[in-house]
């Protein structure tokens, strides 16, 4: 909340009413002659082609998965099909208008939007560009495939898209994406094409993040969410339509800037969310187009549109868009569908009636569209008939093509099989994501943060071996700061958001002075919707940007579980490498603020692959590791723990460096060296780590080489096994809780890796598997240097005349098991 | 706190000792000290002292009894304290004895201590960190030996650098060696004990000897098996006979007296005849193989060692404790491990490990003036040689008589195994070496 909004108990206190506008339901009425004006009959009848693809293609789909057979072509397909038969007419008539600028966002249930689209693209695009994207796409391996005798460029397009899609079904590794996402994943990007999502409502909060894009690079083009009346019911989404239309955007961004997100939320309502009635059972809003009311004053201009009639929808789409390009988004669309088939063929259709799909079938749009085409002579019969058998034959055609190992192969993993594996990370170095002036408000040397750092000691250690003092000591949030700053003044499509960052400067201090620096666009306040910041993170950075986006306290990571753990972490190898997710997730790791903002969950994060996870423990490290997630395509989770804030540099000599470096992502680094046990931690245990150092050197005489992680994935262990083959022995010690803490993945490796070397079992010192207590009591809860020497003496080497305190015995290990805690 | 008094091992192979006499019963006050019970072995009977004092408050085991190494035989403490927890489990429920148990036993009856595998858990394996393995397994180091200091009596790297520090190392060939003759210090490089250190080692007298597996089986030629049958059922059960000769003892004398002379100079042992009778015995014997050997009905056990017996005769009766690998000790070792085990023998303290194992009998009479007698083979093995005492006797040199001092030698051997004659070449093989002492010393 910036100074400049007064919040006037005069005016809050006001008596008065909340009024809202009529929502539209249905309204369209227009006849065929009405819309000739907008469709020539050439395109009143590519309409129904459009639907007549859609169709043929999930019925084949449907015939696959419950024949195993269509029109002779025998094929088992394992994989999942969310099929649409029934709702061609809203896909078709949302793509209608719709250019390459505009990017869809689906659902499980997507294949029509995905043809609908392409073929919407396909006929806007002039020959040689839409070619050129085939010829350039993989290297031209699909257009090489499917290249025979089309009459037309658009014709051999088509057949493009429908191969191309349904490879990447079949999960070829001729697909749109090597058969890496599947049905419910596919797209196909130079065609405005985005990540379908199989979490339903996954696609809200990416569509929102690449509507801000869109917005921040001052883009072409509107964004659109395609997702289920079943996801009405996902947080997300809600979290999604309030990012999108946040207040921020009219009453405080730069005016250029001024207006909601250009997204449409668009639920293709089919009335189920799988075999949930939304409307009567499941959710409250009756007619789903009634949630726009609550969202803002602009009931995010919410409508229901009859999603049986394409130039229904059609038309609602132009006034949509028409909004959008008015900075008035963000939409709501409630565009009101059904399916004639299940959720998936296994659906046996208990939750509904033969008589309701019938009734709903009486209202099929081929039949009904064609007839109202042939009743105002528009096209004859023959000539729709002569478009199903095309369809067919195409279907067919393309159908064999794919289902052909021959034509049309899987990945190989046998002869490359490293091909998904180097498909997980992107591992590139880009400074930039794009060209362009970088939005700053100063000049970098102008800002009071920065002249404020050039007066401190950027070692933490004076001449006399004593600490510097808080106050003039280069801390590791300094550290931060530097490396996120210079980022700023590099690459134009940085943004960064999350709670309290701007004006606040992050609840601890690593933003101060960016405010100064950033206009809004760049930097915001985002809700307290841990969903939406990362979800919009992944879609902006799909879209193509660079964001850094926080998490106030690891322990939220819970409410943003889908976005990291599905979204973040894995579009880049679903989409064999298509995308990329510059994206660094700051996570704070809290200290003193009990069970629930206390949690260091870097192992959560660790278990899910597609992440890169690091956590510094030193100024030094901070600033390198943050530089290098800013300069790389991989998104990065970046741990921090808050009792780390104010820590000087204590390591690196010189202190930390002023000028831009880096450090390498999956390095661990020696911290001290010692000969006779190695401890190995991860973040703010470090310190701990080198207390029980000291000890053990001053009192026992034994000398401890101390390494710290530094990242967790990936993690290179060679210097980690090096020390485990000089000393025998090693403890791993973190603040995470000990269970399945990534330290036992750790120990495990090095069990493997240094077996012969070993003098005892590699021993994890982790948190108690407890909820966190409170301040008092922390040190019954985290590792305590005295843990890890009770550790060493109970478990690896008992330490001539030391006593331990805790009890690190088999019992009680087992004891612990047993009772799980 | 009582004190549980336990059936002492006496060494490795011993089980089980028999109870022969109680000294004190249940209720008497006993001194630390004070004689408890008497008990033997098949070999040996020992006395055990109170290792406290105080009232003896229970007794678990009868005169007469077979009672099981390590268990508690009875209980010394204040009166009236509670003994339950000594009681020994019956058969069947036996529970490992606390590793102290022993330790505690060998600290008081130093004599008797077991030069410990230190590392042998009631589970059967010994825990070890694969570093700790890997360490002793390039050094050569047996880590049997290491006293185990890591967690759960697991040994770590630094039990194995304690236990190359304190010297006990082997060569890989030696290894298997120190397992029977714990306690030799290495000579080899950097202290590592090599089989020669075998050779030469003065193994303690007490330690649980084991026998040298230092023999092949070889199959009983046909022939033999013939002779065997033969020679056995002319001599109804045993197939001996004995073989008397008679040597020149100047040289030996000669020697026994510059010995003596110059013994405390050099510090060498109280080198006697019988001893030198001993070397040259060790040192003939090699080339006949057949009497450095046991007889074992189809096959026959030839030494590759001297496992020289020596008779001995002790207030329990006859007991002939071994010296083992005899033919590697120097003379002055030989004669100092004889003199050891003979002692022990004497005393009732040897161990029962070392009554038996022997290849070969060295039976001695001489101090007794006996001049020739039929001594007795100590079945299995195949010979024994009688050592009688010194006699005057004349001989011819260059026409004239000259008297001189002999020694007779009998030698009784088992047909069944050899042959007069090779036994023969033994005896005049024998009496050469003796007669030549000085010049088989520099051998």
């Amino acid at each position: 909340m910036p100074k400049s909004q007064f919040m006037d108990p005069d005016v809050l206190r006001k008596p008065g009413k909340i009024k809202f506008k009529d929502i539209d339901c249905n309204q369209y009425k227009k006849t065929i002659e009405q819309e000739k004006a907008n469709f020539s009959n050439e395109d009143f009848v590519r309409i129904y082609h459009d639907m007549a693809v859609i169709r043929e293609f999930e019925t084949m789909l449907y015939s696959i998965k419950t024949k195993g057979e269509y029109n002779g072509i025998e094929y088992n397909n394992p994989g999942p099909a969310h099929l649409s038969m029934g709702q061609e007419a809203s896909a078709v008539g949302q793509a209608y208008l719709l250019g390459v600028d505009d990017y869809i966002f689906g659902s499980h249930r997507s294949h029509g939007e995905i043809l609908a689209k392409g073929m919407s693209a396909i006929n806007k695009l002039d020959d040689k560009t839409l070619y050129d994207i085939m010829a350039n796409f993989m290297d031209g391996r699909i257009l090489k495939i499917v290249e025979k005798d089309q009459k037309s460029t658009k014709e051999l397009a088509i057949d493009f898209l429908v191969y191309g899609a349904l490879a990447e079904i079949f999960a070829r590794e001729t697909g749109f994406h090597k058969g890496l996402g599947g049905s419910m994943h596919a797209f196909f990007l130079p065609f405005g094409i985005y990540p379908n999502n199989a979490i339903v409502g996954g696609s809200a909060t990416i569509a929102a993040g690449a509507a801000l894009f869109k917005k921040v690079n001052k883009k072409n083009g509107i964004c659109i969410s395609n997702i289920g009346d079943g996801s009405v019911g996902r947080g997300p989404v809600w979290e999604a339509f309030n990012f999108a239309a946040m207040d921020q955007y009219t009453q405080l961004w730069e005016e250029s800037y001024k207006g909601g997100l250009p997204v449409i939320f668009n639920f293709f309502n089919n009335c189920y969310g799988m075999g949930g009635q939304t409307c009567g059972e499941t959710m409250a809003y009756g007619i789903l187009a009634r949630i726009g009311a609550g969202i803002n004053p602009d009931m995010m201009h919410s409508e229901r549109v009859d999603g049986f009639d394409p130039l229904a929808v059609i038309d609602c789409m132009r006034r949509k868009i028409d909004i959008i390009k008015n900075n008035k988004g963000p939409v709501i669309m409630d565009t009101l569908t059904y399916r004639y088939t299940g959720h998936s063929p296994s659906d046996s259709g208990s939750y509904r009636t033969p008589e309701e799909v019938k009734a709903w079938e009486n209202y099929d749009v081929l039949k009904t569209y064609s007839a109202k085409l042939v009743d105002a002579k528009i096209a004859d019969r023959a000539q729709f008939d002569a478009i199903n058998e095309d369809v067919k034959a195409l279907i067919t055609k393309t159908c064999k093509m794919a289902a052909d190992l021959e034509i049309s192969p899987r990945m190989d993993l046998v002869a490359v099989p490293d091909e998904i594996e180097k498909l997980m990370f992107s591992n590139q170095k880009v400074e930039k994501m794009a060209d362009g002036p970088c939005d700053v408000l100063m000049p970098m040397e102008e800002n009071p943060r920065v002249q404020a750092i050039a007066r401190k000691e950027r070692f933490g250690i004076d001449k006399n071996g004593k600490p510097v003092s808080k106050n003039k000591v280069f801390q590791f949030r300094d550290a931060l700061f530097e490396a996120i700053i210079d980022k700023f003044y590099k690459d134009p499509t940085l943004i960064s958001y999350g709670e309290d960052v701007r004006d606040w400067g992050g609840a601890y201090a690593v933003y101060r002075g960016l405010t100064e620096a950033l206009p809004y666009h760049r930097m915001f306040n985002a809700p307290i919707s841990e969903s939406a910041i990362v979800g919009s993170a992944v879609g902006y950075a799909m879209a193509g940007g660079r964001v850094i986006v926080e998490l106030m306290y690891c322990d939220f990571l819970g409410c943003a579980g889908d976005e990291v753990f599905n979204q973040l972490a894995k579009w880049q190898s679903m989409s064999a490498g298509l995308l990329k997710m510059p994206v660094v997730l700051r996570v704070s790791v809290g200290s003193k603020y009990g069970a629930q903002h206390s949690q260091d969950w870097s192992s959560l994060v660790a278990h899910i692959p597609g992440l890169k996870a690091v956590f510094p423990a030193t100024p030094y490290d901070a600033k390198g590791l943050m530089n290098a997630a800013l300069m790389g395509t991989d998104p990065v989770v970046f741990f921090e723990s808050q009792r780390l804030y104010d820590i000087g540099e204590q390591f690196h000599e010189g202190g930390v460096p002023k000028d831009y470096y880096e450090v390498e992502i999956g390095e661990p680094d020696i911290k001290r060296q010692g000969t006779d046990v190695t401890i190995l931690t991860i973040g703010a245990t470090l310190y701990k780590a080198l207390k029980a150092a000291d000890i053990l050197k001053e009192k026992y005489n034994i000398s401890a080489e101390v390494i710290d992680a530094r990242s967790i994935v990936p993690f290179n262990y060679d210097k980690v096994i090096e020390s485990v083959k000089k000393t025998g022995k090693i403890v791993l010690a973190s603040d995470a809780v000990e269970r399945n803490s990534i330290l036992k993945d750790m120990a495990e490796n090095i069990s493997e890796l240094a077996f012969d070397y070993l003098d005892a079992p590699p021993v994890v010192v982790g948190s108690r598997n407890w909820i966190t207590p409170a301040h008092e009591l922390e040190k019954f809860f985290f590792p305590q240097e005295d843990w890890i020497i009770d550790a060493i003496h109970e478990r690896i080497m008992p330490i001539p005349g030391y006593v331990a305190t805790n009890n690190f015995t088999d019992n009680e290990k087992l004891r612990r098991a047993k009772l799980g805690v | 706190m009582a004190t549980p008094v336990i059936m002492p091992r006496q060494g490795q192979s011993v089980e089980s000792c028999i109870i022969t006499k109680w000294h004190k019963k249940k209720g008497d006050k006993v001194s630390q000290g004070d004689i408890l019970f008497s008990y033997e072995t098949d070999k040996a009977s020992f006395d055990e002292e109170a290792p406290v004092s105080g009232e003896m408050l229970d007794v678990y085991f009868e005169e007469g009894d077979d009672v099981e190494c390590l268990l508690n035989v009875c209980v010394i403490g204040e009166p009236g304290e509670d003994t339950s927890a000594f009681a020994p489990k019956k058969e069947g429920q036996g529970e490992e004895q606390p590793a102290e148990q022993p330790a505690q036993q060998a600290a008081e009856a130093p004599t008797a201590q077991p030069v410990a595998v230190k590392s042998e858990p009631a589970d059967g394996f010994i825990k070890i960190s694969p570093r700790a393995k890997g360490l002793a397994s390039r050094q050569g180091i047996d880590y049997k030996y290491a006293e185990p200091t890591g967690p759960n009596g697991r040994i770590i790297e630094r039990d194995i650098r304690a236990l190359a520090e304190s010297g006990v190392k082997f060569t890989s060939a030696a290894a298997g060696e120190y397992e029977k003759n714990p306690g030799v210090s290495g000579t080899g490089i950097g202290g590592r004990v090599s089989l020669s250190d075998f050779a030469s080692a003065p193994a303690a007298s007490a330690a649980p000897v084991q026998p040298a597996a230092e023999y092949t089986d070889e199959k009983v030629p046909n022939i033999r098996k013939v002779i065997a049958k033969t020679m056995h059922a002319s001599l109804s059960d045993m197939a001996q006979l004995t073989l008397n000769t008679s040597f020149d003892a100047t040289a030996i004398m000669n020697f026994r007296a510059l010995v003596k002379e110059n013994r405390e100079s050099l510090g060498l042992e109280n080198i006697t005849l019988n001893d030198i009778v001993l070397y040259a015995v060790s040192r003939t014997l090699p080339e006949f193989r057949a009497l450095n050997a046991n007889w074992l009905g189809d096959t026959i056990r030839y030494f590759n060692v001297v496992n020289l017996g020596v008779a001995v005769d002790t207030p329990r009766g006859l007991l002939v404790p071994t010296v083992y690998a005899a033919d590697r000790l120097s003379l002055n070792e030989l004669s100092k491990q004889s003199k050891a085990v003979i002692s022990d023998a004497q005393s009732g303290t040897i161990n029962p490990d070392l009554l038996k194992g022997a290849s070969f009998t060295v039976t001695n009479l001489g101090s007794l003036g006996v001049t020739s007698f039929t001594p007795v083979i100590n079945p299995p093995q195949t010979g024994i040689l009688g050592v009688c005492g010194i006699e005057t006797k004349v001989k011819v040199v260059n026409g004239e008589l000259k008297a001189y001092k002999a020694m007779n030698l009998s030698l009784t051997f088992d047909h069944r195994a050899l042959d007069g004659a090779p036994a023969a070449k033994f005896l005049q093989k024998l009496a050469k070496n003796l007669e030549n002492f000085t010049l088989m010393l520099a051998k």
